[in-house]
């Protein structure tokens, strides 16, 4: 035990002592978290609050100009204007405003669009009913006036929002044609048989949608900037631990102390794992700084606070398991290098690529179906998504120790590499 | 093995891994109890390969090494703890003060307490860094550093001290002190191996030498016999290039 002891002491003045070190290990994920948090806000907030916003020009002024103007008004989805700069949008001042980018989407209506439809649903009407024993010259032809809608896009708005309000227009679209066939259906059925329209109005909605959040314990958290970028870069952050303590093995290599080392009575165990635990701890307080980071000083600058979900004895699993995992990341990565630079920058390197696979820099599920699938090997990635169960989808300590259970094999993967590399590197 | 004996060895090997040639070419020799036994040797002659199998730091390719009685194959952790290493290298943390260094390397030779507090201040004592013992040794003289990694290796008053270079590259006053500590060390009971290139040095301070090279004992003996032995020689330094040669002697790192 004193052993154990004198090398934590030791593992802790060696840390205290490089400043530069701690910069990397503390201030990094909070610069981090600080920048990303802000950076991605807006983008958050376009899509869950203020929704995508879309310029109208209703041209048509009738049904179908009024329904997509009051079904887009009352969707969370989009944030409609009509108006720009004051006066009704126009065809050229929407382009104009959604090229130079103030706008995601423009839509514009044409004049004449809700009269093309009904002539059009007149005229199926019409075939319809037509007696098989008429005079094939008295047979009505079927009109076919086509409606075009036109949608400017800005170039860099998402294939998924053009997807979603291009859904919402046809479901407007589809509703109006319902309500223009019902009601010439009404009337014509009135021609044959007087007194009976005394039909229900065509626009009930006959099938509704129930959405909620599926959650583990009925909790649930819209994601957000801060319940994405703090969990994301606290792990970036504790698994950036791998520079410093990839450098301290690599500094005893080739500073003679390891050859000391070895010479004293006492196992490699004993001394792998009291630096370990060292850099196991700095991994929690930097947990611990990073979710105070998120829980009091994200909001000082307006940002949404850090919601932590029900199971803090979870929170503190996946920490743990992520600090483990880091920390045997880190003495593979100092038992393989060679020299400082080699040390530092596979190890940075390594980290920075594995982030951005685990989904750090952008959240799993906005990323393409391979790159989601390849993001299941990053640990950092297991470590994440144990995270959002935990803070956003209020799940215990049963629903992620999964997550941990892997980050910890995945240790015990790193430290066995490790080993196997010194004894087939051994002189 | 003899009672006096205190380490042996028997036809030592070692090969390191891709290395086309043998570093140790069957070295057998044998150190008695209160010796202080130089192995000298040009560059490359496999002087820091014996002494670190002799500390256990890597085993040989073949061959037997018994020191004390075990061996490392079944009493590694007795033989730790008697022997005491001094590496070539300045084995320490730089960013650590001198008492920090010694106070660690104090604990993990199984030190603690007050009886590691005094034997640090003891030796910081007699080897004059009392006064620098909280500066950190990365601001310490080349001197300075030598002594204190000499300390580290005897905290724990080891039966077998093993030094490599111990005196290179510092000066004639840390010198002299590290020489008289060692002869205090070794009348005390502490017996000494030693490999240098300070051949004056070793003439006065061994009582036996072994000269090394490409791997294999050359000669063996007391200084004094050595000199004797080889005609026209005047100093251990006439014996060692007559037999080594004049020719540079680098490391051969095909």
């Amino acid at each position: 035990m004193h052993k154990f002891l004198a090398i934590v002491k030791k593992e802790v003045l060696l840390l205290l002592r490089d400043k530069s070190g701690l910069a990397i290990l503390f201030l990094m994920p909070m610069t981090l978290v600080f920048i990303m948090t802000l950076i991605q806000d807006s983008t958050f907030r376009t899509i869950n609050e203020a929704g995508i916003p879309v310029v109208l020009v209703d041209n048509d002024k009738d049904s179908l100009g009024a329904s997509v103007t009051f079904g887009l008004s009352n969707t969370k989805a989009c944030s409609l204007v009509t108006q720009l700069d004051g006066k009704p949008a126009t065809v050229e001042s929407a382009e104009r405003a959604v090229a130079e980018g103030r706008f995601m989407i423009g839509i514009i209506i044409p004049a004449g669009a809700t009269q093309a439809i009904r002539a059009n649903v007149q005229s199926l009407v019409e075939l319809s009913l037509a007696d098989s024993t008429m005079d094939p010259e008295d047979i009505p032809v079927l009109k076919q006036d086509s409606v075009v809608i036109t949608i400017f896009v800005d170039p860099v708005t998402k294939k998924s929002f053009v997807n979603a309000t291009v859904s919402a227009l046809r479901e407007f679209i589809s509703q109006i044609k319902s309500k223009i066939i019902f009601t010439t259906f009404s009337e014509e059925i009135e021609k044959v048989i007087p007194g009976k329209n005394k039909s229900t109005p065509a626009d009930i909605e006959i099938v509704k949608y129930n959405e909620l959040y599926a959650s583990k314990d009925k909790h649930f958290i819209l994601p957000n900037s801060v319940q994405h970028n703090v969990p994301a870069w606290t792990i970036f952050g504790m698994f950036f631990i791998v520079v410093p303590l990839a450098g301290s093995i690599l500094k005893e290599k080739t500073e003679g102390t390891s050859f000391r080392l070895k010479s004293l009575p006492g196992s490699y165990i004993t001394i792998i794992s009291g630096k370990i635990s060292v850099y196991v701890m700095v991994c929690m307080m930097q947990f611990l700084l990073m979710i105070c980071v998120g829980l009091f000083l994200l909001p000082m600058l307006g940002l949404p606070v850090l919601q932590l979900g029900s199971s803090h004895l979870g929170i503190i699993m996946i920490a743990l398991s992520t600090a483990i995992a880091a920390a045997g990341f880190g003495v593979m990565i100092g038992t393989f290098a060679t020299t400082d630079h080699q040390s530092a920058i596979s190890g940075s390197l390594s980290i920075v690529l594995l982030s951005a696979i685990g989904g750090i820099w952008v959240p799993p599920y906005v990323m393409p179906e391979l790159m989601q699938q390849l993001s299941a090997v990053s640990p950092l990635n297991w470590g994440l998504n144990a995270f959002y169960e935990l803070f956003l989808r209020g799940a215990g300590l049963v629903d992620v120790w999964q997550q941990a259970f892997k980050l910890i094999l995945f240790f015990l993967l790193t430290m066995f590499v490790a080993h196997l590399y010194n004894s087939v590197k051994k002189p | 093995m003899s009672s006096d004996v205190i380490i042996e060895t028997i036809n030592l090997q070692k090969k390191y891994r891709g290395s086309p040639e043998q570093a140790v070419k069957n070295i057998s020799l044998t150190v008695f109890k209160d010796e202080i036994f130089g192995i000298l040797g040009p560059n490359g002659a496999g002087k820091t390969t014996t002494i670190s199998m002799l500390c256990g730091i890597f085993p040989p390719s073949s061959g037997k090494i018994i020191i004390d009685g075990f061996t490392f194959e079944e009493n590694r952790e007795d033989i730790k703890k008697i022997i005491g290493v001094v590496p070539q290298d300045m084995a320490l943390y730089p960013t650590l003060t001198a008492r920090e260094n010694l106070s660690f390397f104090g604990h993990m030779l199984g030190l603690h307490g007050k009886e590691l507090r005094d034997r640090i201040n003891n030796c910081l004592q007699i080897f004059g860094l009392e006064k620098n013992a909280d500066i950190r040794v990365s601001k310490y003289s080349g001197g300075m550093k030598r002594r204190v990694n000499l300390i580290a290796g005897i905290l724990h008053k080891p039966k077998i001290l093993f030094l490599d270079e111990p005196t290179v590259g510092i000066d004639v006053q840390s010198r002299n002190v590290i020489r008289d500590f060692l002869n205090e060390l070794n009348k005390s009971g502490t017996t000494i191996i030693y490999t240098s290139h300070h051949l004056e040095e070793a003439e006065t301070f061994c009582t036996r030498v072994a000269i090394i090279d490409n791997g294999q004992i050359i000669t063996l003996g007391t200084p004094f016999d050595l000199i004797k032995s080889h005609g026209g020689a005047q100093s251990l330094e006439d014996v060692f290039l007559q037999i080594t040669g004049v020719k540079l002697r680098d490391m051969n790192y095909a």
